[in-house]
């Protein structure tokens, strides 16, 4: 049970079509021109960092990646050498990265300690909360000779984060309830990723003193907290992504009143610049079902 | 020579042909002139050096003492049980080693190099112990069996506990850990392992006819000298001991300690010597290739081995009872 939920979490987080390998890449004059410029050839090992490394820039010292890194477009004909379960070394030590920037929960760590016994460069991406994710962008962009570029787009990452947070700091509070998975129905807590949006967009959680950050749920525990706006984010990319059925419980006030938002999980989930958009875009919806729950209230 | 040494000799060869075979298959390219040059002198080529000789020669040594290993634990408990379904695994050796590494993943996330099969290893002994402690209050030897499959649920519900209150991204680890891999295994590993294996090969060869003499029942074994719950127990922690050690290093591989003894049975018959040895040739052959299998049948990913010698042992099984049943 608790496999799927995290299968799911991993998924979610960094999910999406499996990528055609495209191994036409010339990857030996691609690691001599980045040698030549002073900007390292990557491996880069989740789907996140690759948003990252193209956010800065770094996207064509790429050289090397996971499954799942489909954004942008270009990271599709980034070759594969593994996936999160396991790196494929022999693959690794053939392509000879300069840095290896790796995701401390999501990738083998056996992998990893073997990488680095074999003199192989080893960075940790580490990200737990939004301003995370700026701390990133400069430090990759340092290590990758774009710190100009890095700095900026920092920059601009923390200027509209602050923005969003004073926007809706002073809004009534309101209940809701994150659908993560429907069956079985699992939702958030406190040290989840996903429990900052709640936060910031001034919703509060019922469950967010749940001590596991993904608890598995019954219907029958929603139902007392009178949720008033679900958040069920769906990925495009997860046809068989069902989510759970709210229209058989009308008595919750959020299906009562139609307020079931249904954001890109892909966008929410992967820790990158583009998680502000999601941000920024889910706070607008649930503060317009603030209006429509006061304008009923009244 | 007779049919059954002369089959012998013929895996014997079999387990170095596969082994010299096995390392030419890898994700990464590399030719079979330069794989040679490598293998008998000086590798002009550092990065097919490092693969060769870091990477895949570990492997094929770790896949060929585990697949020795874990045969001939299934060969000795089957034997000494007179239970064709003895299977290290039954014991609560990989709960135990599955609890292990949670609370190694939970506690000791920074460290899991050396902590991982470390609490594996002393997770399986545990699993071991009670079973046997639990045996012995019974006072019933021959209970093993029962009373490790109840171990085994225990220590999994105490597994599942832990992680389903612990950091997400450590049940993926576990449980990923536990499909078995050879993907992490060094020189290092291959040295502890094959020395456990041939202190449990001589330690059984010295027995071996004690051994035999339980398969005609614990009164007569009794009868002829045997103390039978010493040696029992004996094989008991030698089976442990091995199949703990592999578990440690390659996680969980199913199957393997349960199927080969049976093939190996119609090759060569029943009696403890020529079956350990043959369940010890034919189980490297067959993880060697397994191995091959999960490194190199997806383009840009492994597959876990533990999915692979159950999947292909399940089916090999049933076609040998098949074939056996339309032989009588």
């Amino acid at each position: 049970m608790k496999l799927t939920s995290l299968l799911l979490t991993l998924l979610l987080i960094s999910s999406s079509a499996y990528a055609e390998l495209s191994i036409e890449t010339n990857k030996e004059l691609d690691k001599e021109l980045s040698k030549e410029e002073n900007k390292p050839s990557i491996i880069a090992l989740a789907p996140h960092i690759v948003e990252m490394l193209y956010d800065v820039g770094a996207g064509e010292q790429i050289i090397g990646t996971t499954a799942f890194a489909d954004y942008p477009e270009q990271a599709k004909k980034i070759p594969r050498i593994g996936n999160y379960i396991r790196l494929q070394l022999e693959r690794v030590i053939e392509l000879q990265p300069d840095l290896i920037i790796a995701w401390k929960n999501g990738n083998p760590s056996d992998d990893l300690a073997r990488l680095e016994q074999l003199g192989f460069n080893v960075i940790y991406s580490h990200p737990l909360i939004f301003s995370d994710i700026a701390k990133e962008v400069r430090h990759f962009a340092k290590l990758t000779g774009h710190s100009e570029q890095g700095e900026r787009v920092a920059k601009k990452f923390e200027l509209e984060l602050a923005k969003i947070i004073m926007t809706y700091q002073d809004k009534t509070v309101i209940t809701g309830f994150y659908e993560l998975w429907s069956r079985p129905l699992t939702t958030v807590a406190k040290g989840s990723w996903p429990q900052q949006f709640f936060n910031i967009c001034k919703v509060k959680n019922p469950f967010a003193k749940v001590i596991t950050p993904y608890p598995q749920i019954s219907i029958e525990q929603v139902l007392p907290a009178a949720v008033q706006v679900i958040i069920q984010p769906l990925s495009v990319n997860q046809k068989e992504r069902e989510g759970f059925n709210w229209q058989d419980w009308p008595m919750i006030p959020a299906v009562a009143n139609k307020q079931i938002i249904q954001p890109d999980a892909d966008a929410m989930h992967r820790m990158t610049v583009r998680s502000l958009t999601a941000l920024k875009d889910l706070c607008a919806a649930i503060d317009k079902t603030r209006t429509i729950l006061q304008q009923k209230h009244n | 020579m007779n049919k059954v040494t002369t089959t012998l000799w013929g895996l014997l060869v079999l387990v170095i042909l596969s082994a010299m075979a096995a390392i030419t298959f890898g994700p990464a390219d590399i030719d079979s002139a330069e794989l040679i040059t490598c293998l008998v002198s000086n590798c002009q080529n550092p990065i097919a050096n490092v693969i060769i000789w870091q990477i895949r020669i570990p492997r094929v040594l770790v896949a060929l003492v585990a697949g020795m290993g874990l045969a001939i634990a299934g060969a000795i408990l089957q034997n000494t049980t007179r239970n064709p379904l003895a299977d290290p695994y039954l014991f609560g050796i990989v709960s135990g080693a599955g609890l292990g590494a949670t609370i190694a993943n939970i506690t000791l996330a920074d460290n899991l190099t050396i902590a991982l099969p470390l609490a594996a290893f002393l997770g399986a002994l545990f699993a071991v112990i009670i079973v046997v402690f639990i045996a012995k209050v019974l006072q019933r030897m021959e209970q093993l069996l029962l009373a490790g499959v109840a171990v085994s649920f225990m220590l999994a519900s105490i597994t599942q506990f832990i992680l389903y209150f612990g950091e997400p991204f450590a049940t993926n680890r576990v449980i990923f850990w536990l499909m078995g891999s050879l993907a992490r295994v060094e020189m290092s590993n291959f040295y502890v392992i094959a020395s456990v294996l041939i202190v449990a090969i001589v330690t059984v060869f010295a027995l071996h006819r004690q051994i035999d003499a339980l398969l005609l029942g614990d009164e007569s074994a009794a009868s002829l000298g045997v103390d039978v719950d010493k040696l029992r127990l004996l094989m008991l922690g030698i089976c442990a001991a091995l199949t703990a050690t592999i578990v440690a290093y390659c996680g969980g591989i199913g199957f393997v300690g349960l199927m080969i003894p049976h093939i190996v049975r119609q090759l060569v018959g029943v009696t403890t010597l020529k079956l350990i040895i043959g369940s010890a040739l034919i189980g490297a052959i067959f993880l060697i290739w397994v191995d091959v299998i999960a490194r190199s049948s997806l383009p840009h990913a492994e597959i876990p081995i533990g999915i692979i010698t159950s999947a292909l042992g399940s089916i090999f099984f049933l076609f040998i009872m098949y074939r056996s049943r339309a032989i009588n």
